[in-house]
């Protein structure tokens, strides 16, 4: 009887989505879209997004390459620069342009080792996972020089789709490949993620001792660690590697990450503040709507209005929901307390990528659907991937 | 050398953070035909930013495009766009600008319009931003008069040309996939469930196939394994003759014209019929099923023609577009031969579902007989 009332609910659900699709078909194009009416030829329509260093140099290496447009070395640049801007902004449309500057070289077995590199980094800043590590393993089988670089990415990718095991391995080749404190930390990542903290903690804590490092470094470390506090359940601690981070690098992804950890512990208006000032990505105007709504802060009716815009107008292309399906998740979840919706939409995301948050959303939608077999699918996933997080655990 | 290193390995670093960054937006245009008695028109909308990229609209570098640098650049955002897509049979025109805001920007917005006039999904070629950014896609609803919207995803980077998923319905968008692949497979399905005198060709065979001939008459079958294995016989002689017409007419080795199939047709409906109530063939009725199935198979090919295949692809069209058949006609097998088992034992069987829906069947392809011959339209399908 319970299964058949949840068949009946999922097929409920749907037949809403179905419908809520139906609609958004029918609406003549996309109902956001206002006509503007300029009035004089000095008024602004549109601000360009911001670019790594100078305009005019920007466009100038752009035509030289247009001219030129195997030279590899000023495809890569090209490439790098709208890489970093896609990075700084959370703009994956500087990601297709940077592959655009890769284009000319189309054959794996010919593709100059940097251009395949370059192209394994892009695919996994576009989330196609496979295909990153499938480039990565081929510029890897190739005779050289050793390639920390490609081992470090490799790690990174398999990690992130929850194959742990496999990204050891290839933390492991980051230590031969002589880059020693990137490869321990790759390692003690991997056990954090595992649940062995203590000698995860303590390898972190070493390599955060050698204060040659630069800031940067330093500030990477300490979010790992921080992050793996915040797993682990203890609060405190995490509070103040965050802070400490934050002192060292204030970059956009501690600043987020950070915000996640303030959500979590419930203190919103501190999540809020302290992103108020980033530019509003998406992932940023997420938190403000998530933040806001919890908060109840004046903003919060706004922040939604436009997210809830930018899902819809995402949307518009059929694939959508596998780039964005985390995102969604969690505005189904903590905004609309759609629990259907935001578990449909979590089980979609975890099918590419499993990092702990991705986990994390999909037990929290499995708890707030209170179905049994979802609860049972997020704990039996969580087992498998290997992952031990004390938040998860909690709610499951 | 170590320095490099180092800076090489932090940017690895800052990969991992990607993930959490990226959730923007990527770069679309969407265009909006609608197919019209008349002809057709086009709205096509393109993001302002998307364009500079590709033609420098922003003069004087200043990160700001004015009202005016976007009037001086019109001509060129219409000499670079409007070769980019193509609409088969329709050569569009410019006839409108307009400029809008969305929530990722301002879009520049082009109307056009052609005097073709739209009866079947139209293939789209579409090429904008090839060279710019190969994740760029442009997003196509087009309205065919008095059917259901449908959405397509034209992607730049396959450069040829893309078959608009005229069978999706608007309320499964999620299951368009890019480009419209598969789309061959939902158009066969589609032809089959809403071909109507293919589907009552069909029943009329199915429709005793719960009852066995005896010198006495249609006498109900003891077991679901006796109708089975007649109704097995029947779609596979009806499939595999229908295929090997559909396949010589779509390489254009046989071609028969409509007029002479189109009537063909509901004739065959009507003799199916006539043998359910007064046994006229002299051979078994795979047979006739088989001789009948090659001139539905000509049928289906005409559809084939409508749709445009795109010569690169174009066995693996006609193969998905057949599997889909075989599926459509699968699903009606199956629900009916269920059904008419079930009532195969009620006393009325024989006289009200087997007489009267061969004489339904009868009627109805008496009427089409007279639609496809005299060209006249007497009924509402």
């Amino acid at each position: 009887m319970r299964a058949l009332s949840r068949v009946a609910s999922r097929v409920a659900s749907r037949a809403l989505v179905a419908l809520a699709c139906a609609t958004a078909l029918a609406t003549p194009l996309s109902s956001s879209a206002t006509p503007i009416a300029p009035t004089s030829d000095d008024e602004v329509i549109d601000v360009l997004p911001a670019v790594t260093g100078d305009r005019a140099e920007a466009r100038r290496l752009r035509k030289q390459l247009t001219q030129t447009p195997r030279d590899a070395a000023l495809a890569l640049a090209v490439a790098r620069r709208y890489l970093d801007q896609a990075h700084e902004l959370g703009d994956p449309r500087f990601a297709g342009m940077a592959m655009s500057a890769i284009d000319p070289w189309r054959d794996d077995a010919t593709m100059p080792d940097d251009v395949l590199l370059m192209r394994a980094t892009l695919q996994q800043y576009l989330h196609e996972f496979d295909a990153s590590a499938a480039s990565l393993q081929r510029l890897l089988a190739r005779p050289g020089l050793p390639r920390p670089q490609a081992w470090l990415t490799l790690a990174t990718v398999r990690r992130v789709q929850g194959r742990y095991a496999e990204s050891d391995t290839a933390c492991r080749q980051v230590a031969t490949a002589g880059a020693a404190l990137h490869a321990n930390a790759c390692l003690a990542e991997n056990l954090a993620l595992r649940g062995d903290v203590d000698r995860a903690r303590a390898t972190f804590t070493a390599l955060l001792a050698d204060s040659r490092q630069p800031p940067a470094t330093r500030a990477w470390l300490t979010t790992s660690l921080a992050e793996l506090e915040q797993r682990a359940g203890h609060a405190q601690a995490a509070e103040a590697a965050f802070q400490a981070a934050l002192k060292l690098d204030p970059d956009a992804y501690t600043a987020l990450d950070y915000a996640d950890f303030l959500i979590e512990q419930k203190r919103p208006a501190q999540a809020l503040a302290m992103l108020k000032d980033q530019p509003r990505s998406d992932a940023v105007l997420l938190r403000l709507a998530i933040a806001g709504t919890q908060a109840k802060a004046p903003s919060a009716a706004s922040d939604v209005a436009e997210m809830r815009e930018r899902i819809a107008l995402a949307n518009e292309r059929p694939d959508a929901k596998l780039f964005h399906g985390r995102e969604q998740a969690m505005f189904a979840l903590a905004v609309d307390a759609d629990a259907a919706k935001a578990l449909d939409l979590a089980r979609g995301n975890v099918a590419q990528q499993r990092e702990p948050l991705d986990l994390f959303v999909l037990a929290q939608a499995a708890r707030a659907s209170g179905q049994a077999a979802a609860i049972e699918q997020a704990k039996r996933l969580t087992g498998e991937i290997g992952l031990v997080d004390q938040r998860i655990k909690a709610i499951l | 050398m170590k320095a490099q290193l180092v800076r090489w390995l932090l940017g690895a670093a800052l990969l991992v953070f990607g993930g959490l960054a990226q959730a923007h937006k990527a770069s679309d245009s969407y265009l909006q035909v609608d197919a019209g008695a008349k002809g057709t028109t086009v709205r096509w909308d393109i993001a302002l930013r998307d364009l500079d990229a590709a033609l420098d609209i922003d003069t004087n570098e200043d990160g700001k495009l004015t009202w005016g640098e976007v009037k001086t650049a019109w001509p060129r955002i219409e000499a670079y766009a409007l070769p980019r897509l193509k609409i088969e049979g329709c050569a569009l025109r410019p006839t409108g600008q307009a400029l809008e805001r969305r929530n990722d920007g301002a879009y520049a917005v082009m109307m056009l319009a052609s005097d073709c006039v739209l009866k079947s999904a139209p293939v789209i070629t579409y090429s904008l931003f090839r060279e710019i950014d190969p994740t760029h896609r442009g997003i196509a609803k087009v309205q065919l008069a008095g059917q259901p919207l449908s959405l397509t995803m034209l992607d730049p980077s396959r450069g040829g040309a893309a078959p608009t998923a005229g069978a999706a319905s608007a309320g499964a968008p999620e299951h368009i996939a890019p480009s419209g692949a598969l789309g061959f497979l939902r158009e066969g399905i589609r032809h089959i469930l809403t071909g109507y005198d293919h589907v009552l060709f069909l029943l009329c065979l199915l429709l005793p196939s719960v009852m066995r001939r005896t010198p006495q008459g249609w006498r109900p079958v003891e077991k679901l394994s006796q109708a089975v294995w007649p109704v097995v016989g029947i779609v596979s002689a009806f499939t595999v003759a229908h295929s090997i017409t559909l396949g010589l007419a779509a390489l254009k080795l046989v071609s028969l014209p409509p007029s002479f199939i189109e009537p063909a047709i509901a004739v065959t409906i009507i003799l199916a019929a006539l043998d359910n109530v007064w046994p006229i063939f002299p051979v078994p009725r795979v047979v006739v099923t088989f001789f009948f199935g090659l001139i539905h198979g000509f049928g289906f090919a005409g559809v084939l023609g409508e749709l445009n295949l795109p010569p690169a692809q174009f066995a693996w069209a006609l193969l998905e577009f057949n599997v889909g058949l075989e599926l459509g006609q699968l699903m009606i097998v199956v629900c009916v031969t269920a059904l008419l088992f079930m009532l195969r034992e009620r006393t009325h069987y024989r006289g009200w579902v087997v007489r009267g829906g061969s004489y339904a069947a009868i009627l109805v392809g008496m009427l089409w007989l007279i639609e496809r011959t005299a060209n006249v339209s007497l009924m509402p399908f």
